[in-house]
Order: structure tokens, then C-alpha cells, then sequence
């Protein structure tokens, strides 16, 4: 629309009272059909079935998740608006936690909160007469492997991500090894697992390995979610990743910049992820420093 | 590429969060859209485009939340106005 010239200044919006209102118990009572019959439902469930069939098929599980959610924590903690902020968690704090649908805990599940999130978008041709340094779009992929869970191949990868990246990466004109960070939409731990191991970080049953170290966290190889993400800051949908990736590339972050301040390599390039339904739609984009 | 003809971030509107009892969806919207709107350096006046994120059943003491409705009481008229799926 922007490019076509039919706007000029778009806003992108969510916005919901999900904790403090009755949606998502009104969303549970209207689930039906054979799977709710047989005690199979909402998102968690789905989720679990492909984390289960995910550690059918290669190693992972509870052992590689834990570098994740505890990773994501301790970038919370440098995020004095995030809901986890103050609430530090170890390995043990992940692994002594309650299942919520085996074999994901519930630090393996993005939180339940109130509050919005917007950005605003324009050409870049428009966003330099502004204040703030833009967050150029660089790259965008879209990739959509499945309607239904229940007949998707995707679940232990390869899911919509794999094309998704590529073609974000080849329009941006970077390679993987340019990425500075990375935003990942994060409903549950696995996802950024597979997420990343279909973006080719590293390969099937390789994330343990990756992850171990502190890859994801503050002072760390390659920061992942640097908000502290759905599961540690807040749930917006898409716009938790999106937004924060453009506020690290604006350099407006504090106490949690990339860069020297967490002693990690400057936000010049940040991949960013969005994902639908139990992993069937994918959207991937680049977002850069001009 | 040309960069000129690509697009950017401008802004970014946040809200309070966590446990904030007593509000509607669309108050969310409203504020983390007229701050983001803010932050730019821009005025309402000067969106033209509103995309909504998709969104779960809403409460049921509200109205669904539709791309409209957010446009209409931020009082704005966008020429683009949509309901994203992903």
C-alpha cells in the first residue's frame, strides 16, 4: 500500500484485555468436535503433539527448551517492562515447574496478559524526516505449509519457516551469517526451536548443542528475543518480535541494547519471525540499520 | 533494491501490561495507537492505513473488535483498513 502510494503512514495494531477478561474462557467453551471429545485442544495441545512428534523424530525436548525460556528470562530481567521482570528463573526453576500438556511446562508456554502494542510504518524516504533512526524493512517471506494441524506434515519441521527465511534473506541480500539477532515469535519454547533450526542456524536434534552456553542470552552469540519475548515480556501476537526488533535497531533499549551495554554484536541486521495456527502459516522479516 | 522505495518502522506505542483490570481490548488499541502514532513524531491526522492484528473471541460483555472500530475512535478515516491474518 505504501509502495503503491495509496498510504503514507500505516498502523499496525493489537490490543487485548486477555488476562483480566472472560475471551479466552469464552474461546475454550466454543472448541468442538472429535478432538475436544477425546480431550484434545487449544493451542497448547497442538503445540504439544508437534513438540512430541519433534522428539519422535531427532533429539530435543525438555533439555533444550530449558536454554529458552531461561535464556528469554534473563533478558527479561534487564526489561523493567516486562511481566517476568524481577522473577529470575534457573534450570531447575524450568524443570521443577508444572506441566500444563506434556511435555511442555508452563515456562514453555507465552504468558497471559493485558495491554496493546502499535507501530507505525511509511517509506523510508518518509522516515528520514522523522526523529527516530528507522527501522528499514529489508527482507519479507511468507510461507504457509498447512491448513490444519491434524493433516499438517510440518509439525517437526520442516514448517513454513524454511522458505519463508530464504526468501526474506535473498530479497534483504543478506546471508544467515549477516543476522546480528534474532526476534522470534515465541507462543511456546519449541517454537523458537524449530523456528530457527528451519531458518538453518542448526540442524534436527543440533538446538541442545546450540543453545547450551548461553547462545540466546544477554552477552550472547546470538540474542534471541531480547524483550524477554511472549514468554517472559509480553503476548502481542507478531508485534512483540516486530517492535522490539525495531526499538534494538533504533538503539532505544537501555538497559538491554545489543551491543556493548549487553556485550553483543550491534543490531545492524535482526531477523524477525510470525507464526500462525499450530505452526502452519510463517512470515519472516529482515529489518535493518539504513 | 531500491531502498527508496522501501519501507520502515517509525514508531513504536506501548501500554501498560501485565494485570490491568478494567479495560477493553479496544482501549488497548487506543492507546498503544495514538503512542506509537506519538513516538513517529506524526498526528492522527496523518494515517491513512490500519491493520489490525487478528484477534481471540472478545469478552463477552464487548463488542467484536474490527479494524473499523479501532478507526473510529481514534477519529480517523484511513483510506486501507484491514484485519491481518498472520
Amino acid at each position: 500500500m505504501l509502495e503503491a502510494g495509496l498510504c503514507r503512514y500505516v498502523l499496525i495494531s493489537y490490543g487485548h484485555n486477555e488476562l483480566s477478561s472472560d475471551s479466552l474462557f469464552t474461546m475454550l467453551t466454543e472448541f468442538s468436535g472429535d478432538d475436544v471429545v477425546f480431550g484434545h485442544f487449544g493451542a497448547t495441545g497442538g503445540y504439544a503433539l508437534a513438540a512430541r512428534r519433534a522428539m519422535h523424530e531427532y533429539r530435543t525436548g525438555p533439555q533444550t527448551w530449558k536454554h529458552i525460556a531461561v535464556g528469554q528470562r534473563a533478558w527479561a530481567n534487564l526489561n523493567p517492562r516486562a511481566v517476568m521482570h524481577g522473577r529470575p528463573m534457573s534450570f531447575d526453576d524450568y524443570l521443577s515447574s508444572q506441566y500444563v500438556v506434556e511435555p511442555l511446562r508452563l515456562p514453555d508456554n507465552c504468558l497471559v496478559n493485558d495491554g496493546g502494542r502499535a507501530v507505525v510504518v511509511t517509506t523510508l524516504e518518509r522516515a528520514r524526516d522523522l526523529r527516530h533512526p528507522p527501522a528499514v524493512i529489508l527482507g519479507l517471506g511468507q510461507h504457509n505449509p498447512s491448513a490444519q494441524a491434524a493433516q499438517s506434515g510440518a509439525l517437526a519441521g520442516s514448517t513454513g519457516a524454511k522458505k519463508a527465511g530464504e526468501q526474506a534473506l535473498s530479497m534483504a541480500g543478506v546471508t544467515r551469517d549477516d543476522i546480528d539477532a534474532c526476534q522470534i515469535y515465541d507462543c511456546f519454547t519449541y517454537t523458537v526451536e524449530v523456528t530457527l533450526q528451519d531458518y538453518g542456524f542448526f540442524g534436527p536434534g543440533e538446538g541442545e548443542d546450540w543453545f547450551s552456553g548461553g547462545t540466546i542470552g544477554p552477552g550472547g552469540r546470538m540474542p534471541v528475543n531480547t524483550s524477554g519475548g511472549q514468554l517472559s515480556e509480553a503476548y502481542y501476537m507478531g508485534l512483540t518480535p516486530l517492535s522490539e526488533a525495531a526499538m534494538q535497531i533504533m538503539g532505544r533499549c537501555g538497559e538491554r541494547q545489543l551491543g556493548p551495554a549487553t556485550k553483543t554484536k550491534e543490531p545492524n541486521i535482526i531477523l524477525v519471525s510470525d507464526n500462525g495456527g499450530i505452526l502452519q502459516a510463517h512470515s519472516c522479516c529482515i529489518l535493518g540499520r539504513i | 533494491m531500491n531502498r527508496e522505495k522501501t519501507c520502515a518502522i517509525v514508531g513504536v506505542g506501548y501500554t501498560p501490561q501485565g494485570k490491568v483490570p478494567g479495560r477493553t481490548s479496544l482501549s488497548f488499541h487506543l492507546e498503544a495507537c495514538t503512542n506509537a502514532v506519538a513516538d513517529a513524531g506524526l498526528s492522527k491526522d496523518d494515517i491513512d492505513g490500519l491493520i489490525c492484528y487478528r484477534h481471540f473471541p472478545a469478552a463477552s460483555n464487548e463488542n467484536d473488535l474490527t479494524p473499523h472500530l479501532v478507526a473510529q475512535h481514534l477519529g480517523i478515516e484511513p483510506n486501507y483498513l484491514s484485519q491481518d491474518a498472520n
